[in-house]
């Protein structure tokens, strides 16, 4: 997640003094640095984000959150410019109001919840995990091997959460603490992992 | 120090290193009938970070002579290095202190000597010469100089040298009596000049370091200006 | 008229104009130098307390290296109870908060309520989003409404965040003071006011609780300025 303070982003104010005359995070261009991941459960999924936004090296924010609400029960996990990612949230996010409104329902949520990894493009692909941001890159092993089919939730929370922390220790972008939600039929439980209580690994 | 141009993330990525830095100061000096004054605010800086709120700028050359050195300080501690080194070859060699305007010359060569890799300095050299009148000489980062009776140079030097002009030059008054600047006003002139710059330039400011020359010898005194 | 190819003056019909930005460019080609905006390099903050929000921010403009105005107003009004602190570009911070204050005007006076923070928020990031980054202001919106006191921050490129210890909902912040949290605001702005060269003179404060606004301008004075020492008052006629 980059928050990017684009004070000097104007080429003409680049001009007033040199560029090292700032300190890198007041010019620094757009940078995505995140680790999300969500994972289905019988009758739910669970999603998990670290808390980081950057501006270059300086963290504009530590406890941010960014599993958003679109609906009542559908989430989305964001990663890349802050700013971008709020704006489609928002679209979106008034869209679906719109229409549950016209439709008198709230949109579907079929009894098998979904996870839908959507990159850049606007591919769109049914998983039964997903991770992202660039964090994942990090954990794509670990999941791959610590991933089983039909968990519970709590098997889900831990490993979402040691997903995470894995990524956020390796990754400089991604930090903070660890937010966690799970979403089935009863509702939403929302979940924090605060700093000093992540799980730690081996940290040589 | 190092500057990345990154025009976008995709496109070609040009580094350069520049050897000079900027690090502000401001440096006043008058000449007097029979006394020369000399100012520099304390304030190191860099980009919109303050080093060190005190480096006077001022540096003791002989028991008659002060030079004013601001600009790049690392040029600054080189360039004044090189020339106490050289003093204290001239003593050993003559017995004596060197006159004012004899290091003004030394100065000016040595500037020279890095026409085409300059020292990043801008000096002024207060003393008094042979006849023990006050004298002030100025200098330009490659070695021109010239003997003036009053200059400011430095980060608030536009700012500072019209203020000069109007009150020791009586540059634009007219029907008044040039009165040549007596030696117990040139502290409060000074102290007011600084005041006037560091409310304007971001570079002046936190203290200023003021040394008044005289045949007794060199007197020293501090103090505060704003130091936002 | 200072228009090239014809163009008279024609009466402004909303938004910007680019009319200009072809001919520029051919000039700053041609070696002209363009102007340059005056920026607030500027330390601005907010604090939420017990029963309302306090912004803080100092009253530096800079041109360049020189100061080009000793004690401008940062913190700017958008509705009765809502405030807005910026910094970025001077002109792009004061034009965006008295568009929203406008815009928020007319809302309230269209829907009968008080304005809130969030719809000053939403409009603010919606309008800085489309303009990508172009527009460099960087604010921090603060007020009190039925939501109680609320603060966020806004960033060029639109994107927002509710300040952490709002989000955090920190009970040692919401136990502080109306004086503490006055002090914790004076302290941080001071901080940077002497450490920032962008930043100095004098620290102004806009305490909003739910009873009303006050704005202190100054509330402290950082810097004492010198006192002169000479005198120099012109006789009659010496400046002709």
């Amino acid at each position: 997640m980059a928050a990017v303070h684009g004070l000097l982003s104007h080429p003409q104010q680049n001009k007033m003094m040199a560029s090292s005359d700032y300190p890198d995070w007041m010019t620094a261009e757009h940078k995505t640095g995140t680790t999300i991941m969500a994972v289905e459960f019988n009758g739910g999924v669970v999603i998990g984000a670290d808390s980081r936004t950057t501006t270059g090296a300086y963290i504009a924010n530590r406890v941010t959150d960014k599993l958003t609400p679109v609906t009542e029960k559908v989430f989305c996990c964001r990663s890349g410019s802050a700013a971008a990612t709020q704006a489609i949230a928002d679209v979106a996010k008034y869209q679906l109001n719109f229409l549950s409104i016209e439709m008198g329902e709230q949109p579907l949520v079929k009894t098998v919840a979904n996870v839908f990894s959507i990159p850049l493009g606007g591919m769109c692909v049914r998983q039964p995990f997903a991770i992202g941001g660039s964090g994942s890159t990090y954990i794509y092993g670990h999941c791959d091997a610590t991933f089983k089919g039909n968990m519970t939730k709590e098997e889900c929370f831990s490993f979402v959460s040691n997903a995470v922390a894995l990524a956020m220790a390796r990754d400089g972008s991604s930090g903070g603490i660890i937010r966690l939600a799970a979403i089935d039929e009863t509702g939403i439980e929302r979940r924090v992992i605060l700093g000093n209580e992540l799980p730690t690994f081996y940290e040589g | 120090m190092q500057g990345i141009d990154t025009l976008s993330a995709a496109g070609p990525v040009q580094h350069y290193f520049s050897p000079y830095t900027f690090n502000g100061g401001t440096i006043l000096a008058i000449a007097g009938e029979d006394f020369s004054v000399i100012a520099t605010d304390t304030r190191l800086s860099q980009g919109f970070s303050i080093h060190t709120r005190y480096s006077p700028k001022s540096y003791q050359l002989t028991n008659s002579t002060v030079l004013g050195c601001a600009g790049f300080h690392g040029d600054c501690l080189t360039l004044t290095k090189v020339i106490k080194a050289r003093l204290q070859m001239y003593e050993h060699e003559h017995g004596s202190e060197m006159s004012c305007p004899a290091i003004a010359q030394m100065l000016s060569t040595e500037l020279y000597y890095r026409r085409f890799f300059p020292y990043y300095t801008y000096n002024i050299l207060a003393g008094l010469d042979s006849e023990g009148k006050g004298c002030v000489y100025s200098f330009d980062p490659v070695g021109s100089y010239e003997r003036e009776t009053y200059r400011a140079c430095g980060s608030a030097s536009s700012l500072l040298q019209p203020l000069l002009d109007n009150q020791i030059g009586f540059k634009n008054q007219q029907g008044v009596t040039e009165v040549p600047l007596r030696k117990n006003k040139a502290p409060f002139l000074v102290e007011d000049m600084f005041n006037a710059a560091a409310e304007r330039d971001i570079y002046t400011g936190d203290k200023v370091f003021f040394s008044l020359i005289t045949i007794d010898g060199i007197s020293e005194q501090v103090f505060p200006i704003r130091k936002d | 008229m200072a228009a090239v190819g014809g163009t008279l003056a024609q009466e402004h019909c909303g938004g910007f104009s680019f009319e200009n930005c072809k001919r520029n460019a051919i000039l700053e080609k041609m070696g002209a130098k363009l102007p340059t905006a005056r920026k607030t390099g500027t330390t601005i903050c907010g604090v939420v307390f017990k029963d309302g929000v306090i912004l803080g921010a100092d009253t530096r403009a800079t041109e360049d290296t020189i100061v080009a105005d000793k004690n401008c107003s940062k913190i700017h009004y958008i509705a009765p109870n809502i405030y807005c602190c910026g910094a970025g570009t001077a002109a792009d911070t004061e034009y965006v908060t008295q568009l929203i204050s406008s815009n928020i005007g007319l809302h309230s006076l269209s829907t009968g309520r008080q304005a809130r923070i969030v719809t000053a928020l939403r409009m603010l990031k919606q309008l800085l989003f489309r303009y990508q980054g172009y527009i460099s202001a960087a604010l921090v919106l603060g007020g009190v409404d039925l939501n109680g006191p609320t603060l966020h921050t806004v960033y060029p490129h639109g994107s927002t965040d509710k300040l952490p210890y709002v989000t955090m909902g920190s009970g040692s912040l919401a136990a502080m003071s109306l004086e503490e949290a006055k002090k914790l605001v004076r302290d941080a702005i001071a901080a940077g006011i002497f450490n920032d060269l962008g930043s100095g003179s004098n620290i102004d404060l806009c305490v909003i609780t739910k009873e009303g606004t006050e704005y202190l301008r100054p509330y402290d004075v950082a810097n004492e300025k010198g006192v002169r020492r000479g005198r120099y008052s012109y006789k009659r006629g010496t400046t002709g």
